[in-house]
């Protein structure tokens, strides 16, 4: 098991008290049957997040955040250890978690309000209830005026954003997001993150990123857990006491830039393994063949 | 000069249009001086008059509808048959691994020499015409409507799971609207081979509405007739396969 | 072969047959159908001979295929096809060439393919008689009309979708005409030959037999056409056996030989 460290760059008051943390996850273990034996994806990974809190998870690929993301959203399981939701434990999807995916995900049928209006839809609401509910997300989204368009009609940032306000609407204790902007650019991606952190910091919302971007983690996170490569363990936390509200212009900052380079130090050495291991099992696999 | 021509929008729509005119006065050169024999290829002239006479004498209206009322019949089984099949087949998993390579080779069979077959069974009747069309389409929509709820990106079931949703939720709201393109693209080639096939097998057993006519036309020897006649067929083919891309176009305001 | 997509299949419990599910359920099926078969023909449900016995089927089977005759007939029908796909293979891959090839042309001509290619050809035949006589000449024409167009379309599409990077390389490389033709364009359209092939195949053969069953007295469409006029039921079972079995043979062969497994492309 991984010693967990606390580090604060900046000394300060923890902005969340550690009681009555909404969302706890404890030594989660999971395993995967593969032709080549048993592959621990995530060894005894805990964590928590506290009402309103920020917590970003960055990891080299490969060191089982995707994996993490499903067991905690309840599209896993066959895991060892828990996920307790507001003292509740969690078997299968749970109505208190919303998951907004990596890959596209808009419902290509239904213009921009449909879509928004999914899950209000599920849960029964009635008609003009459910578009009165969805329009206000689409304007927190920043969308408003494109409610009769299509997701084909929309730029991948726009349809981004639709699937965020589509599981925003449907209210979720704890938002968790598995590297939403990785098919965007850059400076979409840091203009999205701005939007992010207004909508968050304005709903109060939990939220837990899956990321491999350490400026977004910086940017969006109060607090990172560092994931080692392979088998995944958590090995280290940092403390983010970057001022709040923030914007984009925070990655300018110094203080910004030591956050990241601290955790890149950290990164770095998983990364690197986790290339190397790529490389041997490409070498292994032609051999094989 | 040249140049500028060639670039202009509509100079290959022209160029195609203009070929073809160019094509039928030649031809109609070419047999009037007599270096064509008339009596195999009918002058464009001829065959475009007989297009009025063979309208009001052969009852074309009146066999159109017939055809279409086959087609119409065939295309109605053809969806629902075909789709309940395609969705049976992607819920029961072990009856599609074990018959998907069967519907498949039996796409690629040469089905319409079954016709003899049905004349038999269904003896010489509008019914033959319609099983025939069935039989024709019917594999390619099981397949495509196979294909489209198979094909449905994993990342959306995965939305459907992340709410909550029953089985039969999950079926209507995410599985069936995201297999909605495939399937009609699977709709559509069924009725192109149905109608197809239609057409051929009212030629062949000399029963039914356009088919027929060209069979009655050409076995009494009226060539402009019967030239008048298949291009009669070419156009309302066209005029289908047109229709249904449009068709298609618009039910799926998405791609 | 049918993938399975990462399925994991039920396994197979311990007092069946030593058989997979997959199997046993296709066993099943055949059997089923077996049954309903013999039960129909022995109740004399459907009138005279229109569900035969199993066994006759069998026999009538038997004797097709120890006739010598029938293997003129087939002889000559496979004759006929394989000009027809010669002549209608070429002139469609020239005219795909040209088409995928120059802009212009496709945009002006193309379009006479397209909304050509779903017309039934069988109601050209009575003109195919006129040119070509009604010997073999007129099959091979029907089977060569219908061939060509699959052909040319698969063509001309599948030089389109070449990825455009692949062409800039082999300029890059400043490789002549033939070079490009040979070690770029159709190496990159093995996908599409090969089904516009197959494709082509398919349709070659329904033309080429429906203008046998129509006015003939050879190949293996007439041969259909006289087990039904003389009302011989089993004999005309086993020929749509023996040319299905055929046919399909033929298009899975195309299809390994090509390297796709999907049959279900078109």
């Amino acid at each position: 098991m991984a010693a967990v460290h606390s580090e604060r760059i900046d000394a300060g008051e923890p902005k969340f008290p550690a009681a009555d943390p909404i969302l706890v996850v404890e030594n989660i273990v999971k395993r995967f049957e593969t032709p080549d034996g048993v592959l621990t994806a995530v060894d005894h990974v805990s964590l928590t997040v506290a009402p309103g809190e920020f917590v970003g998870v960055i990891g080299p690929s490969g060191c089982g955040k995707s994996t993490l993301f499903n067991v905690i959203g309840g599209l896993l399981d066959g895991y060892d250890g828990t996920v307790m939701v507001a003292g509740e434990r969690m078997r299968g999807p749970h109505p208190a978690i919303g998951m907004i995916f990596q890959e596209e995900s808009t419902f290509p049928w239904r213009n921009l309000i449909d879509n928004v209006a999914f899950p209000l839809e599920i849960m029964g609401l009635p008609r003009a209830e459910r578009y009165e509910r969805a329009r206000q997300f689409v304007k927190l989204v920043g969308l408003e005026g494109f409610e009769r368009r299509y997701p084909a009609e929309l730029s991948g940032g726009m349809r981004q954003r639709v699937s965020m306000a589509r599981t925003l609407a449907a209210q979720p204790k704890i938002l968790l997001m598995d590297e939403p902007f990785a098919a965007l650019d850059e400076q979409t991606r840091l203009l999205l993150g701005d939007k992010v952190l207004q909508i968050q910091q304005q709903l109060r919302q939990t939220t837990l990123l899956i990321t491999h971007n350490i400026t977004e983690a910086v940017q969006l996170s109060d607090r990172i857990v560092v994931m080692t490569y392979r088998p995944g363990q958590v090995k280290r936390m940092v403390e983010i006491a970057l001022p709040r509200p923030r914007s984009s212009e925070i990655v300018s900052s110094e203080a910004f830039g030591r956050y990241v380079a601290q955790i890149w130090s950290d990164l770095r050495e998983e990364a690197s393994r986790g290339l190397s291991d790529e490389e041997m099992g490409k070498l292994r696999e032609g051999e094989r063949r | 000069m040249i140049g500028s021509v060639a670039k202009h929008k509509y100079f290959p729509a022209a160029l195609g249009i203009g070929s073809l005119f160019v094509f039928v006065a030649l031809l109609e050169l070419l047999i009037r001086v007599g270096m064509i024999n008339r009596f195999i290829v009918p002058m464009p002239s001829d065959i475009v008059a007989a297009f009025p006479r063979v309208i009001v004498e052969e009852h074309v209206l009146q066999r159109f509808v017939l055809t279409a009322g086959e087609a119409f019949s065939a295309s109605v089984l053809v969806t629902i048959v075909g789709v309940a099949g395609g969705v049976v087949l992607h819920r029961y998993n072990l009856l599609r691994l074990a018959t998907e390579t069967w519907v498949a080779a039996i796409a690629a069979a040469p089905l319409v020499l079954m016709y003899p077959l049905y004349l038999v069974i269904f003896g010489r009747s509008a019914l033959t015409i319609v099983m025939m069309g069935f039989t024709a389409g019917i594999a390619p929509v099981i397949l495509k409507t196979l294909e489209g709820l198979l094909a449905t990106r994993r990342v959306l079931i995965n939305v459907g799971k992340s709410f909550n949703l029953t089985p039969s939720q999950q079926f209507w709201k995410i599985l069936f609207p995201a297999a909605l393109p495939t399937i009609f693209v699977g709709l559509r080639l069924g009725l192109i081979f149905a109608l197809i096939n239609i057409v051929g097998v009212e030629f062949l057993i000399n029963f039914g509405g356009l088919g027929q006519l060209i069979n009655e036309l050409a076995e009494r020897y009226d060539l402009a007739g019967m030239y008048a006649a298949i291009c009669f067929v070419i156009l309302v083919s066209i005029s289908v396969f047109l229709l249904t891309e449009r068709l298609e176009r618009w039910l799926r305001p998405v791609d | 072969m049918v993938e399975t997509r990462g399925l994991s299949l039920p396994a197979a419990r311990s007092w069946a047959l030593p058989l997979r599910p997959v199997t046993a359920l296709r066993v099943a099926i055949v059997v089923g159908v077996v049954v309903i078969w013999q039960a129909i023909s022995a109740s004399g449900w459907l009138y005279r001979d229109v569900v035969p016995s199993l066994l006759t089927i069998g026999r009538a089977l038997y004797a097709t295929l120890s006739d010598p005759i029938f293997y003129f007939h087939l002889g000559t029908t496979a004759y006929e096809i394989a000009i027809a796909m010669v002549i209608g293979g070429l002139s469609g891959l020239a005219v795909g060439l040209l088409l995928g090839g120059s802009r212009l042309l496709s945009r002006a001509y193309e379009a006479y393919l397209y909304y050509l290619g779903p017309c039934p050809k069988i109601i050209f035949f009575p003109v195919m008689i006129m040119w070509f006589g009604v010997g073999p000449g007129s099959k091979v024409a029907m089977g060569a009309i219908s061939c060509f167009f699959p052909v040319a379309l698969n063509i001309a599409g599948g030089m389109r979708e070449i990825d455009k990077v692949l062409i800039r390389v082999g300029k890059s490389f400043r490789a002549n005409t033939w070079q490009m033709v040979t070690k770029i364009y159709l190496p990159a359209m093995r996908h599409p030959v090969i089904n516009g092939m197959r494709l082509g195949l398919g349709v070659a053969l329904i033309g080429t037999l429906l203008a046998e069953t129509k006015l003939s007295n050879r190949g293996i469409g007439f041969l259909v056409i006289q087990a039904y006029s003389i009302f011989n039921m089993p004999q005309m079972y086993a020929l749509l056996i023996i040319l299905f079995v055929i046919a399909i043979g033929a298009n899975a062969l195309i299809g390994r030989f090509g390297g796709l497994d999907d049959i279900k492309a078109s």
